[in-house]
């Protein structure tokens, strides 16, 4: 009987193995770009982030991103799709051929170094922490945090940051969550994108209440692609192609990003 | 690494049973406790039970996680779960307690509306206490009647324990998406699958047998 | 003195009267059968008197003990209506045994419960009114194991074991079988024949004629007519109940 379990429990496992390998079959992934060429669209994975990817008020999306993919989407002939998808499943997803690309303002982190394959940084980003403003002048060093608790996405460059500095943090499933955290009191602060934070707290947004302090550390964004796929050294030429002929300081300013632009 | 996701899986999917352990302890007898007050001739009590049963049946579970963990900060500036593992899994727990009262309080009334009048006149004209005709007479009839649906409903509990991760109480589901993010690898997710199957079917193992042990009247 | 007096007896409910003003006696040992069409009163009358309804006005007295009056307001406690509706037994339409207890535990449950004695003693008295009922190798089943004339059969035997007074039938052959109900009746007459005393709300006019004593004729909430059994039967003297006997026997 004993035996009998064990050999279906593996036999499940193995079963579930080969799914997710079938997604990341090499071969397949290294003829990336000829696939996207053949089936006529870039399907592109991204979250509501502004200003990197979100939507107008035509419903449309655009966005720093979202502009930049369609350049792309442009010289490689095909249509690009907007896919919203969960971001903590976003190697699913790619894996899954649900998606192509991962360009959502994507922190390079280890994790995600480690499981796609990533184009060069294009931008820079800060992790920042989000607190209610009348606490905000006590805590303005590093030093103060240590007795809060924090809010951060799980995985996220954020979650990194607390977890380098020794924070007392919990993991939630995106920075919107975070913040609301804090809104809601169940968590003292939050550690989001400083991109993010400019978009969504302060005057004139849903957290008029919330302010971002202590700068904690600084990351680049990179846009991910399946493990050993050729698109991302397509996309990397297509960057620098943007960057002489300027339409990365274009479409920067359009979105107030250009300071954060990594020159090359 | 087979053995290390499985132990990380394990001390997941303790939280989750803990989850639906201490669920099923409030919500059974809490379940009753309503499902007798919908019944009740005294309108300033099952008005506003019919009330609550109908909103907590007819929204989300996911949304009444959100709104009873996140709702008091937000709507009324005080926190009262704190922020830690403890204030969310009781945070969690008390949703699923309301949510799932709610379901069982359904089923205890139709279990006790199914058992015919004259079972209880019976018990009257042979001189039976209220309290005799229940438990002597009425109960193990009840029992009967809602044990198939009780099943369900526990089963799909196990279940929807996963949604817990929206307040970011840890669960099973959380700790294999967990390997996604650590290790770029997509298997203990699956996997978590296995966990569900097997205590699923336990349970099914052991509602068969209750079904069985009843099964000698009608 | 009659050993039941029921005077005067008033029942509606909601804007309709069930019972206009049922007064009758029941002598100690007599059998009286209530006959009359469906929707005439009978068995809210017999509900009446096992409280399972409360009467809007009369009184009903058992051995000249009060047990009953609508003019005294006072509330009786729960405790106080379980003690005097034991005068009263009630074999149903429908038996009503409780399925999850074998045939010989249904009859042993109620003196169980009322502390009537020790264990050895309540299974003797059970065994051997289930003998009485023709169904000693019956006792270990279950209702859904037996036919409804051995149910009905056990539901009489139930009723007994708490010694009633009065023992009442709502129709006890009406949910059977046409060929089931002889075996019923066969054990009621026989109670008639040991003196018990039995108030039988019956359709069956011969069973009524040659085992009840009296016969009470009820038509629209009123007694129309009682009497001698085979007297009211054979020869009605009101012209409803003549007109309810012929209908009876056409059909």
């Amino acid at each position: 009987m004993k035996t009998r379990c064990r050999k279906i429990v593996s036999l499940i496992l193995a079963g579930l193995m080969t799914l997710s390998l079938a997604g990341c079959g090499k071969q397949s992934a290294a003829k990336d770009v000829d696939y996207i060429k053949n089936k006529g669209t870039l399907v592109v994975g991204i979250t509501d982030f502004a200003p990197m990817d979100y939507k107008d008020d035509d419903g449309n999306w655009i966005g720093f991103d979202a502009d930049l993919a369609k350049k792309v989407g442009e010289d490689l002939g095909v249509k690009v799709k907007f896919e919203e998808i969960d971001w903590d499943n976003k190697i699913l997803e790619l894996n899954n051929k649900t998606i192509d690309v991962v360009w959502n303002g994507m922190t390079l982190t280890d994790e995600v170094k480690n499981s796609m394959s990533c184009t060069d940084a294009y931008c820079t980003n800060a992790q920042v922490v989000v607190l209610p403003q009348d606490k905000a002048d006590q805590y303005k060093d590093e030093d103060s945090l240590k007795n809060l608790s924090f809010a951060v996405e799980a995985g996220s460059a954020g979650e990194e940051a607390a977890k380098d500095k020794g924070l007392g943090y919990t993991s939630v499933d995106s920075q919107s969550k975070a913040l609301m955290e804090v809104a809601a009191g169940t968590s003292d602060a939050a550690i989001i994108d400083l991109i993010m934070a400019g978009a969504m707290i302060g005057e004139g947004t849903s957290y008029p209440k919330l302010t971002h302090t202590v700068e904690l550390t600084s990351e680049k964004y990179g846009i991910g692609c399946r493990k050993g796929s050729d698109l991302t050294e397509y996309i990397n030429k297509e960057i620098s192609k943007f960057y002489s002929d300027g339409t990365m300081e274009e479409i920067g300013k359009k979105y107030g990003v250009q300071e954060a632009l990594i020159k090359k | 690494m087979f053995v290390e996701v499985t132990l990380s899986l394990l001390k997941g999917f303790l939280s989750t049973v803990e989850l639906f352990a201490l669920t099923l302890l409030f919500a059974l007898p809490l379940g009753l406790l309503i499902g007798l007050g919908e019944k009740s001739k005294i309108k300033v009590i099952s008005l506003p039970l019919k009330f609550i049963i109908w909103v907590i049946r007819g929204t989300p579970l996911m949304l009444q996680l959100l709104l009873i963990f996140y709702g008091p900060g937000i709507l009324f500036g005080y926190n009262v779960w704190g922020g830690n593992s403890l204030g969310r899994f009781v945070a969690a727990l008390v949703a699923f307690v309301i949510n799932y009262s709610c379901y069982f309080a359904e089923i205890y009334r139709g279990g006790i509306q199914s058992i015919p009048v004259g079972q209880y006149e019976a018990g009257e004209v042979l001189g039976m206490t209220h309290s005799q005709i229940f438990r002597k007479v009425v109960l193990l009839q009840v029992i009967k009647k809602i044990v198939p649906p009780m099943s369900n409903e526990i089963i799909t509990l196990v279940k929807d324990t996963s949604l817990a991760r929206v307040i970011s109480s840890y669960e099973i589901i959380w700790a294999g998406e967990s390997f996604i993010k650590s290790a770029g690898i997509i298997w203990p997710l699956f996997y978590t699958g296995v966990f569900y199957l097997v205590f699923s079917g336990l349970l099914t193992l052991l509602f068969n047998y209750i079904e069985k042990r009843l099964s000698y009247f009608r | 003195m009659a050993l039941l007096e029921v005077k005067n007896i008033k029942k509606s409910f909601g804007s309709t009267q069930v019972l206009h003003d049922i007064s009758f006696d029941l002598n100690k040992g007599e059998a009286i059968s209530i006959i009359g069409s469906s929707g005439s009163g009978k068995t809210t009358l017999l509900r009446c008197l096992n409280f399972l309804e409360r009467p809007d006005a009369g009184t009903i007295t058992v051995d000249g003990k009060l047990l009953f009056d609508a003019s005294d307001k006072n509330k009786f406690s729960e405790e106080e209506i379980r003690k005097r509706r034991l005068h009263f037994g009630l074999v149903f339409q429908n038996f009503n045994l409780f399925p999850q207890y074998t045939a010989l535990e249904n009859v042993m449950l109620a003196p169980k419960l009322l502390n009537e004695g020790d264990d050895a003693e309540l299974k003797a008295n059970a065994e051997k009114l289930l003998d009485q009922m023709g169904l000693s190798d019956r006792m270990g089943n279950y209702p859904h194991q037996l036919s409804g004339g051995q149910q009905q059969r056990v539901a009489i035997a139930r009723a007994l074991a708490l010694h009633p007074d009065v023992l009442c039938f709502d129709e006890p052959t009406s949910a059977l079988d046409p060929e089931l109900t002889g075996e019923v009746l066969k054990v009621i007459r026989e109670l008639a024949e040991n003196k018990t005393t039995m108030i039988i709300v019956t359709h069956e006019m011969a069973f009524a004629r040659d085992v009840a004593d009296r016969v009470i004729f009820m038509d629209g909430g009123v007694i129309v007519e009682q009497g001698d059994a085979r007297e009211v039967i054979n020869n009605p003297k009101e012209e409803r109940t003549r007109q309810f006997l012929s209908s009876y026997s056409k059909k």
